[in-house]
């Protein structure tokens, strides 16, 4: 029973406070919204306490082995939180509007996490399925909440992709339940090992990890990415942004250092998928004139550098990850952030609208910008040692990555471009009219925040990065 | 001793620029600049004093100083730390930086007239940027401030320029994120050979050093390919020189005063830096080819300097034909070329920033800058007529002025070249020899149009130099005065850094 506390305490704190928001919104109406969004920022830092508190044994199991508690979901799991309890405030002004919705919302949201969470700590296939498909299943709740018919289209393609590739999970798992009989992590590679037809398992395992791929936006499942977006309001493509990717990569690692890091032709195909996400997102971005598709793409092509750090499969290159979805997220809220309180203090949505918004916000601005350079892997932010971390790991690799290694420095490039589109537009010369909206301060300070500990973390880059191969040990 | 600390060098104009943006700050045009004056002439005082300090018999680096965050080294786990330190060449750089930043914040007022704190900060953030590219020990520290420079300099580009900066701008910074990212390439596989080979994961310069025998012939090349495209858009070197005309043309005066001063220098301590300390094989294998592209640079955006309409763009282009002789210098691997090519960078950012200067005052009366608008302003400017002669004869290379003793070195070094293509290498000396007398043609066209021919009628009313301005152009013309006559003071500072330079590279 204390195991299961040890385990799975965080996770059962959130789903209580799912229960709270729910019967909330049996009874409280349109008044209580600011109740309910305390209650569950109020989960989160209960959650977040006894994620840190908890973690005195190096490895926990619960349910039968599992559900596995460790350093490194511990790390997963607190960026989660954290993101989470950043992504409520943003959200407020979407509440505002729905105030008889804000108990449900908050309480689909608060699953979210928990799935999220769920997956992260997932050590067997059917459970990796389950969180994965409740995780989808909060996403497509939450993008439902916007009432546009418009953006219900545009979101649709999401819902039917989202189950075909359930679909190709599922055969995934139906095959390798027939060869092993085992849904173990462990165990099952220990029958990969051993087992004489290598190749069907792993094409079995490249269909389980599609399903991953697609929540990531990666290239060949990238479609539905910008449309979502489009489609979804502010707070929650933030949300779409964040929390999937970072227990999509949790469970992702595990799998791959789990079973193929010894399969050669996978990692040229990751790598492969890599590099095409990246080059594919990149020369998007350059074209888009709404922030929110420019932001998919630029999500896309985050995903893409991971992913080619991923390929390494080494416990540096997984290192080099998890320091670069630390960096990642930091900059992609903060980013959020930006575009959140542009659109709520004077409803810009395209880059036209942003034209001479300096000389109304100068701070806001100059905040937005470190963001972009730290998103973009430029110089003096997190950014550009996280792209230095991972781009010398795949470096370090030896001479095979090297032509991935030069794509991605390309498309990089490229995407430095991207980013640059939303700089200049914000400082041009063009006086506009802009009548702002002063209620907008919970997302001003997380764009301060956000930009100030990107370059924060760029000078106390070391102790993170020690973090991260601790972390990345443990795994 | 200890109050010199390289750290506070390269942070306080950081630390400057924060202070100006911060909202406590006043919004007041006149306080702000008067902050930025007092704070970068004390600045460039703080500077002189390392160069007092400085003992000139030292081999090695000194003042050196390791940045720590709380007592962790910046990225140790990847073997990168936040070292600076200095010797002769990157002091005397450095020197030149706070100076030239104090010449552009004097000659500030006049033309810019909006944003003033974004300015200030930014011209700061840009001479912090270039001295922490000159004292950087690490190479990717050397490359975050190479790409940090980028900010600043598209900042004041396109914010203050005439209507077509913007787009000026954005090429610049787009085409120098592309050679970054050639840079960035052959930094990684460096040090990731490096570590392959030695078994210690290090980014320090020094610990570089390419063995041939260890390294193989076509990695090497690989890599110095790489850092040289990355250098030569910065310097500019031809085929890639296009931006910074553009630039020069487009931004506001003070900017092109320090963009002249400062972009060149740190494309040029590249190529010593890396090209030559790190490759030295590979640099005496370039060397003849690298003399030949100096000497192209020299004839071909010479040539394309006297057909310009602008006289900005004049200017830019005969500094590209200066950096070449650098080049040359650099290429004719001997002690006397090497100097030369160092005291070169020196007097080509002090004679065109002066040359800059002028340029600034005249726009600044006439509000134009095309050559055919201009002429006779000597007849109403004779102050600026006669400090200009004096900046035009030093550009010309003139005796007793700054850019003489290079010129002279450089071509005494390229003759005295002992390469393998002996044919080549005198006949490049040769070229080079009538290209600086060529030289003198293009600069004195510049100097006939703008002060000597008719004066136009508009022209008439025009007031001669501020006190100011005066100033300003009379401290520059006594610094190209008084180095064209003492000319050692210079050298003696970096004789002994650059012998070991070239002891490796001596053929």
């Amino acid at each position: 029973m204390s195991e299961l506390v040890a385990a799975y305490l965080p996770e059962f704190i959130i789903f209580v406070f799912i229960i709270i928001n729910l019967i909330f919104s049996l009874f409280a109406g349109t008044s209580a919204y600011r109740i309910s969004k305390w209650t569950a920022m109020l989960g989160i830092i209960l959650a977040i306490g006894s994620t840190i508190y908890l973690q005195i044994d190096p490895e926990v199991y619960a349910f039968d082995n599992m559900f596995l508690t460790n350093i490194y979901t511990v790390f997963f799991k607190i960026l989660i939180l954290i993101s989470g309890f950043f992504l409520i405030l943003l959200s407020r002004n979407m509440i505002r509007e729905k105030r008889d919705r804000a108990s449900e919302y908050f309480s689909v949201f608060l699953s979210g996490l928990l799935f999220a969470m769920c997956t992260v700590s997932s050590v067997n296939f059917v459970s990796l399925f389950v969180s994965l498909e409740a995780l989808g299943l909060s996403c497509y709740l939450l993008l439902a909440l916007n009432k546009n018919p418009n953006a219900k289209q545009l979101t649709f393609g999401y819902l039917v992709q989202g189950a075909v590739v359930s679909s190709l999970f599922l055969m995934g798992l139906s095959v390798v339940y027939g060869m092993c009989a085992q849904l173990d992590y462990t165990k099952a590679s220990l029958c990969f090992s051993q087992n004489p037809s290598q190749i069907l398992l792993t094409f079995a395992l490249i269909l389980m990890i599609c399903t991953i791929l697609f929540k990531l936006g990666l290239v060949p499942f990238s479609s539905w990415l910008p449309d979502t977006f489009e489609g979804a309001n502010y707070p929650i493509s933030a949300y779409m942004s964040c929390i999937p990717v970072l227990a999509c990569f949790a469970a992702l690692s595990r799998i791959l250092m789990t079973f193929l890091s010894y399969t050669f032709t996978v990692k040229i195909v990751l790598a492969c998928i890599a590099v095409l996400t990246i080059l594919f997102g990149s020369l998007s971005a350059i074209r888009q004139e709404n922030l929110k598709r420019l932001m998919a793409y630029s999500m896309s092509v985050q995903s893409g550098i991971m992913l080619l750090g991923l390929c390494v499969f080494s416990v540096y290159s997984l290192s080099s990850v998890l320091f670069y979805l630390f960096c990642y997220t930091v900059a992609n809220i903060g980013a959020w952030a930006a575009i959140i309180l542009l659109y709520n203090s004077a409803k810009l949505e395209k880059l036209e609208d942003l034209k001479g918004i300096w000389y109304h916000r100068p701070y806001y601005v100059m905040a937005f910008t470190i963001i972009l350079i730290a998103l973009a892997g430029v110089a003096p932010t997190c950014g550009f040692v996280a792209k230095l971390y991972v781009f010398s790991a795949v470096a370090r690799s030896g001479f095979v990555f090297l032509p991935f290694l030069i794509i991605a420095l390309v498309s990089s490039v490229i995407m430095i471009y991207g980013y640059w589109r939303i700089i200049r537009a914000m400082f041009r010369r063009i006086e506009t009219e802009i009548v702002t909206d002063p209620r907008v301060i919970s997302s001003k300070y997380i764009l301060y925040a956000c930009a100030i500990a990107s370059v924060v973390i760029c000078l106390f880059a070391d102790k993170l990065v020690r973090l991260c191969q601790l972390v990345a040990y443990y795994m | 001793m200890n109050f010199l600390s390289l750290i506070w060098l390269i942070f306080l104009p950081v630390i400057a620029a924060i202070v100006i943006m911060l909202p406590v700050f006043p919004n007041h045009q006149v306080k702000i600049r008067r902050f930025a004056k007092w704070f970068a002439g004390l600045h460039f005082i703080y500077s002189l004093l390392f160069l007092l300090f400085f003992d000139t018999s030292m081999f090695g680096m000194s003042f050196e100083k390791e940045l720590t965050f709380f007592g962790m080294t910046w990225l140790k786990t990847l073997g990168i730390s936040a070292k600076f330190a200095v010797d002769g060449i990157t002091l005397l750089l450095c020197v030149l930086t706070t100076f030239i930043v104090l010449i552009t914040l004097f000659m500030s007022k006049m033309h810019i007239r909006t944003k003033h704190k974004l300015y200030y900060s930014m011209v700061f953030l840009l001479e912090s940027a270039v001295l922490g590219i000159f004292c950087a020990k690490d190479m990717f520290l050397f490359f975050v401030f190479w790409e940090l420079l980028l900010i600043p300099v598209y900042f004041i580009v396109a914010q203050w320029g005439n209507s077509e900066a913007r787009s000026a701008a954005t090429k610049f910074t787009v085409a120098s994120f592309v050679a970054n990212m050639f840079l960035f390439f052959g930094m990684l596989i460096l040090y990731y050979y490096n570590f392959a080979v030695s078994n210690v994961l290090t980014a320090n310069i020094e610990s570089l050093n390419m063995d041939e025998k260890i390294y193989p012939m076509w990695f090497q090349i690989t890599v110095f390919v790489n850092f040289l495209i990355g250098f030569i858009l910065r310097i500019p070197l031809v085929p890639f020189h296009n931006w910074y005309p553009d630039i020069q043309s487009k931004s506001a005066a003070p900017v092109n005063i320090l963009l002249a001063g400062l972009l060149s220098a740190t494309g040029v301590y590249g190529v010593i830096r890396f090209n030559m300390q790190v490759f030295p094989e590979i640099f005496k294998l370039f060397a003849p080819a690298l003399m030949v592209w100096g000497l192209v640079n020299i004839l071909y955006s010479g040539a394309l300097s006297v057909m310009q309409a602008g006289v900005k763009k004049m200017v830019a282009y005969s500094q590209i034909a200066a950096t070449g002789f650098v080049l040359l210098g650099l290429a004719s691997l001997n002690q006397t070329g090497f100097n030369g090519a160092v005291f070169m960078i020196l007097a080509c950012s002090i004679v065109y920033c002066a040359l800059f200067v002028v340029i600034s005052s005249v726009q600044f009366r006439t509000k134009t800058t095309y050559i055919t608008a201009l002429g006779g302003l000597g007849q109403v400017m004779p102050k600026c007529m006669y400090l200009a002669l004096i900046i035009c004869f030093a550009a010309i290379g003139i005796p007793f002025l700054m850019m003489f003793t290079p010129k002279l070195m450089v071509l005494a070094g390229a003759m005295l070249s002992n390469l393998d293509q002996q044919l080549l290498v005198k006949v490049s000396a040769a070229i080079g020899l009538v290209a600086m007398m060529v030289s003198a043609g293009y600069i004195l066209y510049f100097f006939y149009k703008v002060f000597c021919s008719v004066l136009l009628e508009q022209w008439k009313g025009l007031k001669d130099l501020s006190p100011q301005e005066t100033s300003v152009l009379s401290a520059l013309c006594l610094v190209i005065v008084y180095f064209g006559i003492n000319p050692m003071s210079v050298i003696q500072i970096y004789q002994s850094v650059s012998s070991i330079i070239l002891d490796v590279l001596q053929v």
